[in-house]
């Protein structure tokens, strides 16, 4: 138990103390003594508070786009998707990871990207100017599609797997037996056997994504910045006083997070095919 | 005869799964490639033969992020299943486990940001060894959780049977529970290999950009706009996944079930 505390609970503890102490003021460098100012600043400045709302909003819809298309992918075609070509082939996007699947959507859709040419060879646009934004956009299409690209995929494999362990194929039977009809059967049998099955994890998505960093830091806008590109911009200023600043956001990111995690996971026991 | 579309959608499922491998590759085999060509000007291997002959470091960047990766696996796989033991049959495991998944469900960027005085202090930022040791911070949660189910009644009742019939602690490790969990241990290896053999933001906040693993690689190619090496990196980045996953699917799965 030494060993696990040490290791397990020592270093979050460590980490948040001392954000919570450099956003007093109390350590650091230029910091005198205890003081609120920091607080004050961040809160005055509404910064935190758009950054807190653009990522919920950004991974919101990524999660919803990505669970629906998920759901309908591994329902229509849940005897297809375990043959065995196919069982290999849907595993394949695991081994992307976010940085590459951003390379990926900044090479195809950039304004002097793949489909940008394309466009240009039909003659759909005459100058590189004329391709819509996709990344580094206002409306952050790039970073929710490259989101749904890299979590959809494991939400199929997920909901695959609730289907056949949760036997739902014979539940629809049984409800087809009993006078239901095709809708019924998917909107009142297999959708919420799935969803109740799987909702933990979903949840656990959206705060990941709400703490993503690579992805938006490749794709994103200049204002408003996901949280976690924020934190690291504030913490990594040449402006040394404004070091605290930053602690503050990562403090309160970790209240958040850490809050969620107890409403997640304090009174549900997690299994293993949920992780 | 009745039509049906499903052909259709799952070939172009299919082509959707396999066009960023493709794409990669070509970018990568890609040079001279500007817009608004559709297809590059040259084609071939000058890329992939530079990187074993150039100062670009992507080898000695591959070999260091497969070293970071197996030091970060080994240690959380074998820790993690160690440690998960005391937790799931401790009185208190519930409370336990809550506090494993506060550093898991944490941004880990944030996480290193917030630790970085403490490697500072230690000696460990800008290090290898560091690197090692921040990612195993993130790793090692994850591989408790993954083991909390492992340790359920029939396994314990399985440590009390062979105790009765007179083994001692060690013979019931090395040839009860290590067999018992073998597919478990393998596939943890594989899932914390991956979350090291990935992780970017830790690395970068604990390296410093010292130690150059392969996303660190990425990231530095696309700054400076080098995007047929940005591809390459990818390529490194990408296939070791995909043989890791064929290997885990062909022999650890179809073998648990």
């Amino acid at each position: 138990m030494l060993f696990f505390v040490l290791i397990g609970v020592v270093p979050f503890c460590a980490a948040f103390i001392y954000a919570l102490l450099y956003s007093f003021g109390m350590v650091g460098v230029l910091n005198t003594g205890f003081t609120l100012a920091f607080w004050k600043s961040v809160f005055a400045s509404g910064e935190v508070l758009g950054s807190f709302g653009y990522s919920a909003v950004v991974a919101a819809i990524s999660v919803l786009l990505s669970v629906s298309i998920a759901m309908w992918v591994a329902l229509k075609f849940t005897r297809e998707l375990n043959k065995r070509f196919l069982s290999f082939i849907i595993y394949l996007p695991l081994a992307i990871p976010g940085i590459v699947a951003a390379f990926f959507t900044f090479q195809l859709f950039s304004k002097a990207g793949f489909f940008s040419r394309i466009a240009y060879s039909f003659g759909w646009i005459t100058k590189v100017r004329f391709f819509p934004d996709l990344v580094n956009d206002q409306l952050s299409i790039g970073i929710m599609l490259t989101f749904i690209t890299v979590v959809m995929p494991f939400f199929v494999l997920l909901f695959l797997n609730v289907y056949k362990n949760e036997r739902v194929e014979e539940l629809s039977k049984l409800a087809f037996s009993l006078g239901a009809n095709s809708s019924q059967v998917t909107w009142k049998v297999t959708i919420p056997i799935i969803l109740r099955k799987t909702w933990t994890l979903i949840a656990l998505y959206f705060i990941f994504l709400l703490g993503a960093y690579e992805v938006p830091l490749i794709l994103g806008q200049e204002s408003p910045q996901m949280l976690s590109v924020l934190i690291i911009r504030e913490l990594n200023q040449y402006d040394l006083s404004k070091i605290s600043e930053g602690y503050v956001v990562a403090v309160i990111y970790t209240i958040v997070v850490s809050l969620a995690a107890i409403a997640l996971f304090s009174r549900k026991k997690m299994t293993l095919n949920e992780i | 005869m009745k039509f049906s579309w499903k052909p259709f959608i799952l070939t172009l499922l299919v082509v959707l799964i396999v066009f960023p491998f493709a794409y990669m590759v070509l970018l990568s085999m890609a040079s001279e490639w500007r817009f608004p060509d559709v297809l590059p000007n040259y084609f071939g291997l000058r890329n992939w033969t530079q990187i074993f002959s150039s100062e670009t470091g992507l080898i000695s960047s591959f070999v260091l992020s497969i070293v970071i990766s197996l030091s970060v696996a080994f240690t959380s796989t074998l820790s993690g299943f160690l440690i998960s033991r005391s937790v799931s049959y401790h009185p208190r495991k519930r409370l336990f486990t809550l506090l494993t998944y506060f550093p898991y469900i944490l941004a880990p960027v944030v996480f290193a940001a917030c630790l970085s005085y403490f490697f500072l202090m230690t000696g460990l930022f800008g290090s290898a060894t560091g690197v090692i040791v921040a990612q195993f911070m993130i790793a090692f949660p994850y591989a408790l959780i993954f083991f909390s189910s492992f340790w359920n009644e029939r396994i314990r009742q399985y440590e009390e049977l062979t105790a009765t019939l007179g083994g001692n602690r060690r013979q019931t490790f090395l040839k009860v529970l290590l067999p018992l969990a073998k597919g478990m241990l393998l596939i943890c290896f594989f899932q914390t290999f991956l979350i090291s053999w990935f992780e970017y933001g830790l690395t970068s906040i604990i390296g410093v950009g010292k130690v150059q693993t392969l996303t660190i690689k990425v990231f530095l190619f696309i700054k400076e706009a080098n995007f047929y090496y940005g591809a390459l990196s990818c390529c490194l980045l990408i296939f070791p996944p995909v043989l890791l996953l064929y290997i885990n699917k062909r022999y650890v799965f179809n073998k648990l079930i």
